[in-house]
């Protein structure tokens, strides 16, 4: 586990350095090849007396949780049915041969993982520090929202006791009314 | 002209650096002439930028290969609207694009406040011209579109030919106006930070600017849905890629602001949020720029890695920084004049709004960065795609379009039970009914059915305020529905253009609830060859192959293929989809092969056509979607932009009119208030 010291540090060097998170090669065009192929074969021994346990629907499931490594950011589904690339095809071979080899959804998912790394996958798995990622987005609005509520309800308290002191009611807005107060000191000339 | 335009880039960094020291120093001390002289120089710097610009058009246009930017980005036979639109399509004619909007954009705020604001302006105009330093040196030392070739080369590699589309000439202009846009609400909050006059008169200025950058986002954003739509050939128009999630953060902060000043404006409450959500909008626009630019997140959109993008890093951590200290330090002047009475107040669920959008940015940054921060903590890389974001943002998305109709149904200051259910009984019931009918005609995608029945309310919400306010003018003035509409929208357009936005929120929500119920068919397809397939309103629909073609184009092979659709008793309609390989003046392919999709429109749905492939001589491999209710995406866009041009249309200024309407007039500076009427010629 790296110390926080060593985290900024390692977050400071990869934004200053400009290093992708990827492992983006060559063009940047969708469909583009490319160049230093980094396409990892995925290939398993059928399993004995193998039949194929999903239909082709699921079949494309799978290929939707796998990430295409050409610069596309699609999955392997999308890209290989719309702007196909020198991967996205070869991967699809890949899962069709696993498919016929008789292994399920989370095997095959699994197997590409081996292949390429946690990357492979469409989005993290939840666990370990992914959970960070995962939650955070929910702990920053929940959080928000009590700060707010509670501010709200400090603020009402001094709305309310500001009200009990000032028993003439005034027809102005509160900013009109700051304008005012500018205006009869000359400050906001 | 080259040379002329490439002598102009540096003479306007010179301007600009003369602009931003007179300014301060002129600020600073108090001398009117060198504040003058500071506002002469944006206005030369804005000339000597368009110059440049105009040198790099002609090279552009006149195919003069001997320019690095224009063998890279065009060809002898690119046709010239995309030639023109190469400006943009580069690195370095995009960094000067970006100058040229900028120096514009502070040319107009100078003119429009050459009498206003007299106090924030010299820093206005310093910042500004600090942030125009910052362009024109990166565009002139970093990406300098008037680099040279050692040799000119016969032909250029061309444009890329997924950029050769109407939506790609128009959709990176119209981002770049939003985006630029938010440098002038920077300004003035850096203007109203150092000057400390902190009162209400530096928010009319940023407001104006605040929308005018919401609105080109809007416009872009939608623009650039709409041509990964019909371009890309993916069947979707929204892919969570970073430079897309780039575009959406200064648009969710700006949106939030806009939101959030209205409080400040009736209550003068919210300034240190008001002035974060400004600073942020404009923060968010340099890190999408990062982002596109220096290569640090994988991503479709991005140029190339360059040197440009540690430029941008060190520009944001600097303008944080400055910002950071202006902020801590005037604290005390942006204390609040009022407080927030009631957790039942509008005042309230703009909060609360305020919360959920920040959130919702929040979660797009975080998801867009996270695969850089969980490499560096774990030191493996993964990735962060539509999954996460779809997962984390529906529901945050769901609640937004709750707070979109809530809000307008509560009650200023405090609300009442009786307000309120008064207020929420009628849309309450629209959205139920309409989530009710729903389900029993069989819909049960959990998620499109809360979309729907939010929708509902929403919808029934901003239909009841016009009724109301209809209403109102007949029994008031005696006017005709049509007239009566028509004049309450003229006569009070920051609320209901407000209400025309949140119904193409409305809309857009609508829309991409439908994508839950597409339908996809891989077939392949012989001449003559048939097949069928039902649609999601379970329609079936019959498609027969007309076979495939090739043939020549300005400067492309294409391959098509040509399927005759029909359903039901409707006539025949055709669908054409094509894979193209552009080529350049010699006949020489330039590019991958690129797909141009086949559409067949309608309100309900599109049928979307993808040629993958042809095997053998004439079996095209294809995709056919069944895309419901695409087009409302569209619409959606197109009502929010003209709820946005309402609201930010300037309302005539009759003092007689406010008066009859609001009752009372109080004029707190009879002077200026006389100055303003003869500068706008009353």
């Amino acid at each position: 586990m790296p110390t926080r010291r060593e985290f900024v540090l390692a977050l400071g060097a990869v934004v200053a350095t400009g290093r992708r998170a990827g492992a983006q090669q060559g063009g940047t065009i969708p469909g583009a090849t490319m160049a230093g192929d980094g396409y990892v074969p995925v290939r398993l021994p059928p399993k004995a007396g193998a039949t194929s346990k999903l239909t082709d629907l699921e079949r494309d499931a799978v290929e939707r949780r796998l990430s295409c490594p050409c610069p596309c950011t699609l999955d392997v589904f999308t890209c290989r049915t719309s702007m196909p690339c020198g991967f996205s095809p070869r991967m699809h071979a890949d899962v069709v041969s696993l498919v016929n080899g008789g292994y399920t959804a989370n095997e095959i998912t699994a197997a590409f993982e081996q292949a390429y790394g946690e990357k492979i996958l469409m989005a993290p798995r939840a666990e370990g520090f992914n959970w960070v990622g995962w939650l955070a987005p929910f702990a920053a609005v929940g959080g928000g929202a009590v700060v707010v509520s509670a501010l709200i309800r400090r603020w009402g308290r001094r709305a309310a006791e500001h009200r009990t002191a000032s028993p003439v009611p005034i027809e102005a807005t509160d900013d009109e009314l700051a304008r005012l107060e500018a205006a009869v000191r000359g400050e906001d000339r | 002209m080259i040379l002329i335009g490439e002598l102009s880039l540096w003479v306007a960094l010179l301007m600009a650096t003369w602009s931003a020291t007179v300014s301060f120093a002129g600020g600073r001390m108090g001398r009117a002439d060198l504040v003058a002289s500071g506002e002469r120089a944006t206005y030369a710097t804005f000339a000597f930028v368009l110059l440049s610009s105009i040198g790099l058009w002609s090279a552009l246009l006149s195919s003069d290969f001997s320019l690095r930017y224009v063998a890279s980005y065009t060809s002898a036979n690119l046709p010239a609207v995309y030639k023109f639109s190469a400006f943009w399509g580069g690195q370095q004619g995009s960094m000067l694009f970006w100058c040229l909007i900028l120096a514009l954009y502070a040319a107009i705020a100078l003119y429009a406040n050459r009498r206003r604001n007299r106090e924030l302006m010299p820093y206005v105009t310093g910042t500004l011209a600090i942030v125009q330093i910052f362009f024109l040196a990166t565009t002139a030392f970093g990406a300098n579109p008037y680099a040279r070739l050692d040799w000119i080369p016969p032909d250029g590699t061309g444009l890329n030919p997924q950029l050769q589309n109407p939506g790609m000439a128009t959709h990176p202009p119209m981002l770049y106006l939003g985006y630029v846009a938010t440098a002038i609400p920077f300004a003035f909050a850096i203007g109203a930070l150092v000057s400390r006059r902190l009162d209400a008169e530096w928010l009319g200025a940023v407001r104006r600017w605040s929308l005018v950058s919401w609105l080109f986002l809007t416009i872009g954003i939608t623009l650039g849905m709409w041509w990964a739509y019909v371009e890309l050939g993916w069947g979707g128009y929204w892919a969570w890629d970073p430079v897309e999630n780039a575009s959406l953060l200064p648009w969710l902060t700006g949106t939030a602001f806009l939101h959030s000043i209205m409080i400040q404006e009736k209550r003068g409450m919210l300034r240190k949020w008001n002035v974060t959500l400004v600073v942020s909008t404009f923060l968010l626009s340099i890190l999408g720029t990062f982002i596109t630019r220096s290569g640090v997140i994988e991503s479709v959109h991005s140029f190339a890695q360059s040197p440009v993008g540690s430029w941008f890093a060190g520009f944001l951590v600097v303008a944080i920084a400055v910002t950071a200290y202006l902020v801590t330090t005037r604290l005390k002047d942006l204390e609040a004049r009022a407080e927030l009475e009631s957790m039942v107040s509008r005042e309230a669920a703009f909060l609360y709004n305020n919360v959920v959008l920040v959130g919702i940015a929040f979660s797009v940054l975080w998801g867009t960065l996270f695969p850089i921060i969980s490499e560096a903590v774990r030191g493996s890389k993964i990735t962060v795609g539509p999954p996460f974001f779809n997962t984390v943002n529906i529901p945050l998305g769901l609640l937004l379009l709750a707070l979109t109709g809530v809000g307008p149904l509560i009650a200023w200051r405090r609300a009442s039970i009786a307000n309120l259910k008064r207020q929420f009984a009628v849309p309450a019931a629209g959205g139920v009914t309409l989530g009710v009918a729903l389900f029993a005609l069989g819909m049960r995608d959990g998620y499109a059915l809360v979309s729907y029945t939010l929708a509902g309310f929403v919808a029934t919400t901003i239909v009841q305020e016009f009724v109301k306010g209809v209403g109102a003018r007949r029994r008031m003035h005696r006017e005709a529905v049509p007239l009566a509409f028509v004049r309450l929208v003229a006569r009070n357009r920051r609320r209901y253009g407000g209400y025309i936005v949140h119904l193409g929120v409305v809309v857009l929500f609508a829309a991409f609830a439908g994508l839950a119920f597409k339908k996809e068919y891989d077939l392949a397809l012989a001449p003559g060859g048939t097949f069928t397939a039902v649609d999601p309103y379970n329609r079936t629909w019959t498609f027969t192959s007309q076979g495939v073609s090739r043939y020549e184009e300005l400067n492309r092979q294409v391959t098509a293929v040509v399927l005759e659709a029909k359903h039901g008793s409707a006539p025949p309609t055709l669908i054409k989809s094509e894979k193209r390989q552009h080529v350049d003046s010699r006949g020489v392919p330039t590019f991958e092969p690129s797909t141009e999709v086949g559409i067949l429109e309608s309100l309900r749905q599109d049928v979307y056509l993808v040629l993958h492939g042809v095997t053998g001589e004439e079996t095209a491999e294809v995709r056919i979607s069944f895309n419901p209710l695409v087009w409302w995406v569209w619409y959606g866009g197109m009502i929010m932009a003209l709820g946005g041009l309402i609201v930010m249309w300037p309302q005539a200024t009759r003092a007689g009119a406010r008066r009859a309407e609001g009752g009372y007039v109080v004029t707190l500076q009879p002077q200026r208030a006389e100055r303003e009427r003869v500068d706008a010629g009353v």
